[in-house]
C-alpha cells in the first residue's frame, strides 16, 4: 500500500536520509526509530508529500505521492506532526471543522461530532484549544489527523512530552487503528511504545540500519538464547553444558544465559544435563534483550 | 474556493479574539479623518479668517470651476470640498497600515504557532493558503475603510459648508474609495504576504510590506501641491496598472511560497 523505494534527500551538502526503501501494508505498525537527526521526520514528511525527495520516490497504492501531484494523494494521509499545532485561540470544534472542510468532507459538522465522540472530547469540544493539557491537545491533533479517514497515518513522536495515562490512550488508539487496517508509520525515542505496538522497526541513521520485527531484531543481534534459573551458583554448572556442545554460555548469579542453535530441540537437552550434574531448575524462559540493547547494538555496528 | 473560504473563516474568527492587532489601524483611520477637519476647519475657526480668504487655495476654486457637483458651493465650500476629497487618499492608506500588521504576521504566525506544518499537510494549495491569508487581512481593512468613510461623511455632513458632502460622493471619490483603495490595499497586502513567505520576522515583511504605501502617500503629496490631479483617464489607468499588478503579485507570491525552505530552515 505505502511504498518508499531508494528515498534520499539531501539539504544542500548534507545528506538527511540515504537510499531508504521499504514497503507497508494494512494492519501494520511501522515504527522507525533513530537518534536526534537521524532522518526520521524528513522521512515522513517526505512519505506525506510535504517535501520532495532529491531521488526515490514514495508510491501510495501505486501512484507517486509528490508535490505536484499532491493534493488528492495528501487526503489520503493523515500527518500527525510532532507538534500538536492547534490555533489556540479557537475552540477545538473550530480547529477541527477548519480541517474537514479543507479535507471537503460532505458533512464537516457532522464529521466533526463524529471525531470528538470517538476521542472523549464531546464535553471540550467549546473549550478553548489552547487552555488544554497537552495530552488534550494531543487528542485533538489526533482526531484532527484523523477526520478524513486515511487509510495510512503518520504519526510523529505521538506521545512524546505525555503523562504515562495519556501516552497509553494515544497507544491504544494506535493499535485501535492498526485491527482496523490503517497502515501506521511511528516516529519515535520511545523504545518501550516500540515494544508494545509496533509490527516492524526500522533503525534509522540517515541510511536504514535495519528492518524487521522486534523478534527478529532480537534474534539477529543476540540469537535465540535461554536463560536458566537455578538453585545453586550457576557458574558450577557452566561446564557441562560447555561440554554438552552449547558454546556460548553465560553465568550470573544463580542463572545461566545459554545460546541456542534450535530452541525446540535444546532445551529438553539442557535441563536434563543440568539435572543430571546435581543443579536444581527453578526455571526456563527464552532469553528476551530488551529493544533498548537491540538497538543501541545496532546502531553501534552503523558506526555510532 | 471552499478551502479558501474554511481558512478565511479561521483567520476571521482568529482575529476576532484578538481584537487589539487592529487598533493601530483605528487610530491611523482617526488621525485620517480628524486630519482635513484641522485643515478644513478647525484652524480657519480658531483663527477666524476663511479659507477663502487666502491665495494659495486658488488652485483648488479653479479646479472646481468646471465640475458639475461644485456649481452650487460658494467658494469657501469649494475650497472644503477640495480638501476633503484629496485627502480620501489618506483615508485610503489607513486600513492598509492597519491590515499590514495582519498579513505580515499570515505565515510566519502559522509557522511559528506550528500550524503551518497540518495545514500543509492537507489537500490545500499554495494559490489557497496565500489567496486566504491575503483575504484574511483585506476583509476586515474593507470594512474599516467604509467605516472611516462614513464617519468621513457624516462629519462633513455635520460641520461642513451645505452642499461639500454630495461632493464626497461623487463618481470619482467613490471610485477611489472602493476601486482604487481596495486594488492598493490588495496589491500591499499580497505583497507583505508573500514577503512573509520569505523571512522569518514578521518586522520584516511589516517594513517591506509598507513600501507599497510610498506611491499612495505620494500620489497625496502630488494632488495637494496641485502639480497632479486625478483625472478619469489617470484614475482608470493607475486602476489597470493595479489590477495587472495584483495578478502578477499572486503568481509571484506562489513562486516565492517555498514550502519546503519554510519546513526545514524556518525555526
Amino acid at each position: 500500500m505505502l511504498a518508499a523505494s531508494h528515498l534520499t534527500r539531501h539539504f544542500g551538502p548534507r545528506v538527511a536520509v540515504d537510499d531508504l526503501s521499504f514497503e507497508l501494508v494494512p494492519g501494520e505498525i511501522f515504527a522507525l526509530l533513530g537518534p536526534n537527526g537521524a532522518g526520521k521526520t524528513t522521512t515522513l514528511r517526505m512519505l506525506a508529500g510535504l517535501i520532495e525527495p532529491t531521488s526515490g520516490s514514495v508510491r501510495l497504492n501505486g501512484d507517486a505521492t509528490s508535490r505536484r501531484a499532491s493534493s488528492r494523494l495528501r487526503g489520503q494521509i493523515g500527518f500527525l506532526t510532532e507538534a500538536p499545532g492547534l490555533w489556540e485561540r479557537l475552540d477545538v470544534r473550530r480547529n477541527l471543522l477548519v480541517y474537514a472542510r479543507l479535507h471537503g468532507l460532505a458533512n464537516p459538522a457532522r464529521a466533526v461530532d463524529e471525531a470528538l465522540d470517538a476521542f472523549g472530547l464531546l464535553d471540550r469540544a467549546n473549550d478553548v484549544a489552547g487552555q488544554l493539557s497537552k495530552g488534550l491537545k494531543q487528542r485533538v491533533a489526533l482526531a484532527r489527523t484523523l477526520l478524513h479517514k486515511p487509510r495510512v497515518v503518520l504519526l510523529d513522536e505521538p506521545t512524546s512530552g505525555l503523562d504515562p495515562e495519556s501516552a497509553r490512550e494515544v497507544r491504544e488508539l494506535v493499535v485501535r487503528l492498526r485491527d482496523k487496517q490503517h497502515t501506521i508509520v511511528l516516529s519515535t525515542h520511545n523504545l518501550d511504545e516500540v515494544e508494545r505496538i509496533a509490527t516492524r522497526v526500522g533503525i534509522l541513521r540517515t541510511r536504514l540500519v535495519a528492518l524487521d520485527t522486534p523478534t527478529a531484531l532480537r534474534a539477529r543481534v543476540y540469537g535465540k538464547r535461554l536463560r536458566v534459573t537455578l538453585g545453586q551458583a550457576a557458574a558450577a554448572f557452566a561446564g557441562t553444558l560447555t561440554a554438552a556442545g552449547f558454546h556460548d554460555v553465560r553465568a550470573d548469579g544463580a542463572s545461566l544465559s545459554v545460546a541456542l542453535d534450535t530452541e525446540h530441540a535444546s532445551v529438553p537437552l539442557i535441563v536434563r544435563r543440568l539435572v543430571e550434574s546435581g543443579a536444581d531448575v527453578y526455571s526456563v524462559v527464552a532469553e528476551e534483550p530488551r529493544l533498548e540493547d537491540v538497538y543501541l547494538r545496532l546502531l553501534e555496528g552503523a558506526g555510532a | 474556493m471552499n478551502r479558501i473560504l474554511a481558512l478565511l473563516d479561521k483567520d476571521l474568527a482568529d482575529l476576532r479574539q484578538n481584537p487589539a492587532l487592529f487598533v493601530p489601524a483605528v487610530l491611523t483611520g482617526f488621525v485620517s479623518i480628524l486630519l482635513p477637519f484641522v485643515v478644513a476647519i478647525i484652524i480657519p475657526a480658531a483663527v477666524g479668517e476663511r479659507l477663502s480668504d487666502s491665495s494659495d487655495f486658488a488652485i483648488a476654486v479653479e479646479s472646481y470651476q468646471n465640475q458639475p457637483s461644485m456649481r452650487g458651493l460658494d467658494p469657501e465650500g469649494a475650497i472644503q470640498a477640495w480638501i476633503f476629497q484629496r485627502f480620501l487618499v489618506l483615508l485610503i492608506l489607513s486600513p492598509i497600515a492597519g491590515a499590514m500588521s495582519v498579513a505580515a504576521y499570515s505565515v510566519i504566525g502559522e509557522k511559528q504557532m506550528r500550524t503551518l506544518e497540518p495545514l500543509l499537510a492537507t489537500p490545500l494549495t499554495t494559490f489557497e493558503l496565500l489567496a486566504a491569508k491575503v483575504l484574511s487581512a483585506l476583509v476586515p481593512a474593507l470594512f474599516l475603510t467604509t467605516g472611516c468613510f462614513a464617519v468621513y461623511g457624516l462629519g462633513v455632513l455635520l460641520f461642513a459648508q451645505p452642499g461639500v458632502a454630495r461632493t464626497l460622493f461623487a463618481p470619482s471619490s467613490l471610485a477611489t474609495m472602493f476601486l482604487l483603495g481596495p486594488l492598493a490595499t490588495l496589491a500591499s497586502l499580497q505583497m507583505a504576504v508573500c514577503v512573509s513567505s520569505r523571512v522569518n520576522d514578521a518586522r520584516s515583511a511589516q517594513q517591506i510590506g509598507a513600501l507599497v504605501i510610498l506611491p499612495m502617500a505620494g500620489l497625496l503629496v502630488v494632488q495637494l501641491t496641485g502639480s497632479f490631479l486625478l483625472t478619469p483617464k489617470t484614475f482608470a489607468s493607475i486602476c489597470l496598472a493595479l489590477v495587472v499588478v495584483n495578478a502578477g503579485l499572486m503568481r509571484l507570491g506562489i513562486r516565492l511560497f517555498d514550502r519546503e525552505a519554510i519546513l526545514t530552515r524556518w525555526k
